[in-house]
């Protein structure tokens, strides 16, 4: 079976969305049934080999020259399978995949799939043969929309890399961002004005009531985004701005040492299609605490990995951190173990076999 | 008959079974079965079955379940009954199968080790099962061709969990309860919810005549393995192929084949009952329950203090076909007290929205007080035998308006024209509609038996809701898929319409849930798949002999001449008075929708929607 697949990200771009095409393309590569993948990126340069048999076509980030580019792949070569990596692009896919007559895979992440898309979307998303969600939520919230069959609707959720493990507490880290000695929360995510669900405002609301209990706490706060000035006024305005800290944007390579320097890594957010973030917390050995109405839910198994609270609810909030923080919070994050790549390989298996029945 | 449940974490993400979650499910169901539960979790906690159980065939302990397999290999929970289990265990047998029980839950695990998920063809009776294969490690459910047992599941991407009620699975806890507009939409449009739509958005009914397969990626869609379509068109070609009969073997083909329904429903390891109303479908089973070899049948016939005296009243020619064959006879009489009082425990019990199923609540009702856990109903008689109105309306209205209901826009303009009038006059809203869908066979028939119509459902559930709700349910294109491969008679097209659609969806999900509440069985001989095939047949060769007249002198001692010559009422109650004295029935007095003259059932419908 030979695989096209249109991809925002591919191989080389950044990103939640990036890191799980990679995975999947990786383990479609892998399939015994998948002879071949070629991936149609809009951005993405592969810096390292691709894994085997994967290809990827240089990226095309205008949409018209994206579709010209994957109208002519179909017409030059034969594919058996059209996977569309991102719901706006369903419309070329499902076209594509009805003019060679062959199945359509569609994946949905998060917010993207929430909330009904335009008519061509819908009618092009009802037309495909399977549709996976990264999360149970997200498949929830495309199905109260979308009149496709659920049957056709399955979740594979993220999985993680091996770059994420326990390691030593790189204690000149901690020191270097003036957070040496401190017990550390963690959040890791976009800082942009027009979202603002991650709940970085939220935890510093309630710091405050974490300090009473936990003296030495402090917060890091890693990545980047137009939204930073108006937190670090929030965390001034709270008395707080030798405690908030914020790293901006750390490479990928080093967040695994950021990770390391914490003691919770916490996120309540709102609008997670799953949140990745949350089992690299788990796979490096931190305690994890999420939001109870979003996608979260499955990256903390319902409370197994770590604990799901009411965003909303800045008393459960601090509550949670302050228990977590002094070694109290009763999840296990090696549970996150069901994440790992090969249970999500093996899967990614099933669901391509399943399309030959 | 019993209550089923089970959970599979299919997916590898997915935490294991929650035991707790798998015995709060079962156990909202014990009064489906309430003289013995059992559960089986699987060693790596990823499956587990329930099941609660009212003992009719086996009643020792080797009929309990879930049940195994000699082997392990194989668990089943079961609810319902295999009437030809008997014959199946003797060709099993003949194969070499042991067997542990005298069960027919036992057959079902001998009868899948033997064929597989085909297994299905060979069952006659009123079933649904699921059966765990931990070699394939597959969970195979089942329902049966009819649809006379309940089955939902709910499958969120990663755990997969079914039950034989809504209410159980949403008292298990994990399951969201956001509101499915499809199945809002259409209680309001047919008074009953529309399989596999349920009020809910995360349950789905498994459809009649269906199977489906649950593996490590979750549900499949249902497969269905029996059409009542396919069998009337089927017995167009047989007796075609038969040619001309005489009308006198054409009904001795009928009456054999409803002797041997009737027979087949009375296997039991307890005494079978019987309701009798003043209708010729109870009256003529009872007659052929003497006839089938039963001697002594006890029979109940619920009588109102209302109706006393008047054509309603269906005890006095009730008692008489009582007389003819000699039963136990109970009339029992219900009083508009005794309805006020069992309202909540009455919609307590109704599993999903419905506008009927009070009868049955109260007949089922006096049948346990008799200490019956058994009895026989003549339902599916008016589906079998063209007992319904619609027969005679749906292929006419058809013939009259197919020309011009294709004129584009003429029907909805002409609506739109008559609707003030309709309104101001009281005519019946539905009327409105007909040029608009009376020129097709889907159209007609959701007139004839629509509760609201669409146009309505705006000013009922929202613009919003309406619109979602008719995109996805898609009335017409859903009745319109239960008719091929189209039967070239209108009485085969309005039969499966009237089976697949009115009587699996209202008559016999309310049979199902006001029967439980009183952990009765009601079994319903003229609803039988090998029947249906010989009346299809009888019907194809000689129409005008196949009717309920033909019913009314099957048994051996006819019916007598005031019951087979008696108009048909309908199995009535005076609920109309009641709900609307009724505190619910206050609440429905806002007529949301104008005219003082609103049938009752629409009041009733927005009861309780309401409630």
């Amino acid at each position: 079976m030979q695989v096209l697949a249109l991809l925002s990200d591919g191989f080389g771009a950044g990103g939640g969305i990036a890191r799980y095409n990679q995975a999947l393309m990786t383990a479609f590569g892998k399939c015994g049934s998948i002879s071949g993948v070629t991936i149609l990126p809009r951005f993405g340069v592969p810096t390292a080999p691709l894994p085997q048999g994967v290809a990827q076509q240089f990226p095309a980030a205008g949409k018209l020259v994206w579709a010209a580019r994957a109208i002519a792949s179909t017409a030059r070569e034969k594919f058996d399978l059209v996977f569309c990596g991102h719901l706006n692009a369903v419309p070329l896919a499902a076209v594509i995949a009805k003019l060679n007559r062959v199945p359509l895979w569609v994946q949905v992440h998060g917010i993207e799939a929430w909330e009904p898309c335009g008519r061509m979307g819908r009618v092009g998303l009802e037309a495909a043969t399977i549709v996976t969600s990264v999360s149970r939520y997200t498949r929830q919230r495309l199905l109260a929309w979308s009149d496709i069959p659920p049957e056709r609707v399955r979740v594979l959720p993220n999985t993680f890399t091996a770059n994420f493990a326990p390691r030593r507490r790189n204690t000149a880290l901690a020191k270097r961002l003036g957070l040496g000695g401190r017990r550390i929360i963690l959040t890791v995510g976009r800082l942009a004005s027009s979202e603002r669900y991650k709940g970085h405002d939220r935890i510093i609301a309630v710091l405050p009531m974490v300090l009473q209990h936990v003296a030495d706490a402090a917060y890091l706060i890693v990545g980047t985004g137009d939204d930073r000035p108006r937190l670090e006024q929030l965390a001034a305005a709270h008395g707080l701005a030798s405690i908030v800290k914020f790293a901006g944007e750390v490479p990928e390579a080093e967040l695994p040492d950021h990770m390391a320097i914490a003691d919770l890594f916490a996120m309540p957010s709102k609008g997670e299609g799953f949140g990745i973030v949350f089992l690299e917390a788990a796979v490096s050995g931190l305690p994890v605490i999420g939001g109870n109405g979003d996608g979260s839910r499955d990256a903390l198994a319902d409370g197994i990995i770590g604990r799901a609270v009411d965003p909303d609810d800045g008393a459960q909030l601090a509550e949670a951190m302050v228990a977590a923080l002094q070694g109290r919070q009763d999840t296990r994050p090696d549970a996150v173990s069901r994440f790992a790549f090969g249970n999500f390989s093996r899967h990614v298996d099933e669901l391509v076999r399943s399309l030959a029945r | 008959m019993c209550g089923i449940n089970g959970i599979f974490a299919f997916h590898y993400a997915s935490n294991p079974v929650d035991r707790g979650e798998l015995i709060r499910t079962r156990d909202h169901m014990a009064v489906r079965g309430p003289d013995g539960a059992g559960a089986w979790l699987s060693e790596d906690g990823r499956v587990a079955l329930g099941h609660r159980r009212l003992s009719i065939i086996d009643l020792t302990d080797a009929g309990a379940q879930p049940m195994a397999s000699a082997d392990g290999r194989l668990v089943v929970t079961f609810n319902g009954e295999i009437y030809n289990f008997r014959a199946l265990r003797e060709a099993l047998e003949t194969k070499g199968h042991v067997f542990a029980s005298h069960s027919d839950t036992e057959v079902l695990l001998h009868l899948y080790a033997s064929k597989g998920e085909a297994m299905v063809h060979d069952l006659r009776g009123m079933f649904t099962f699921a059966i765990w294969d931990s070699v394939r490690q597959v969970l195979f459910l089942a329902r049966d061709p009819y649809g006379i047992k309940p089955l939902y599941y709910a499958d969120d991407g990663w755990t997969f969990r079914f039950a034989s009620q809504v209410k159980a699975l949403l008292a298990g806890g994990g399951i969201s309860r956001d509101p499915d507009p499809a199945g809002q939409t259409g209680f309001y449009l047919w008074g009953s919810v529309p399989e596999p739509f349920t009020t809910y958005e995360a349950i789905r009914a498994l459809p009649a005549g269906c199977t489906l397969v649950v593996d490590r990626i979750g549900a499949h869609e249902p497969r269905r393995y029996h059409s009542i379509a396919d069998v009337y068109r089927d017995a167009d070609a047989r007796a075609h192929q038969q040619g001309r009969r005489s009308a006198e073997d054409v009904r001795a083909d009928v009456r054999a084949a409803l002797v041997d329904s009737v027979r087949h429903h009375m296997v039991a390891d307890v005494p079978v009952g019987a309701f009798l109303s003043a209708g010729i479908d109870s009256g003529a089973l009872v007659g052929l329950m003497r006839d089938a070899g039963q001697q002594d049948v006890q029979t109940v016939t619920l009588a109102f203090e209302e109706f006393r005296g008047r054509s309603e009243d269906e005890a006095p020619l009730a008692a008489s076909v009582a007389r003819t064959y000699g039963t136990r006879h109970t009339t029992r009489v219900v009083t508009e007290g005794e309805f006020q009082s069992d309202l909540p425990r009455i919609l307590e019990a109704m599993d999903q929205p419905t506008i009927d199923g009070i009868n049955t609540w109260f007949v089922a009702k006096a049948a346990r007080e008799l200490g019956l856990k058994v009895a026989i109903s003549g339902l599916g008689g008016d589906e079998l035998f063209g007992g319904y109105p619609s027969f005679r309306d749906v292929p006419r209205w058809v013939r009259w308006l197919a020309i011009p209901s294709r004129v584009p826009g003429l029907g909805p303009f002409a609506r739109r024209l008559a609707q003030p009038l309709g309104a101001v006059m009281g005519f019946n809203p539905k009327a409105m509609g007909l040029l608009e869908y009376g020129g097709r066979y889907s159209g007609a028939y959701l007139v004839r038996r629509g509760l609201f119509m669409p146009w309505e459902l705006g000013q009922l559930l929202g613009p919003d809701v309406a619109r979602r709700g008719l995109r996805r349910l898609a009335p017409l294109a859903r009745v319109e898929a239960e008719l091929p491969p189209p039967s070239s008679s209108a009485h085969a097209k309005v039969a499966t319409l009237e089976a697949a659609l009115y009587m699996r969806n209202q008559l016999l999900r309310d049979t199902d849930w006001a029967s439980m509440a009183h952990a009765l069985e009601v079994r319903v001989p003229l609803v039988d798949s090998a029947l249906l095939q010989a009346v299809a047949t009888a019907q194809g060769a000689a129409p005008a002999h196949v009717s309920k007249r033909l019913l009314a002198e099957s048994p051996r001692e006819p019916l007598p001449a005031a019951v087979r010559e008696r108009a048909k009422t309908g199995f009535t109650t005076p609920i109309a008075r009641w709900i609307s004295d009724a505190q619910l029935g206050a609440q429905a007095g806002r007529q949301r929708l104008g005219p003082k003259r609103v049938h009752w059932s629409r009041q009733w419908a927005e009861c309780l929607a309401a409630s």
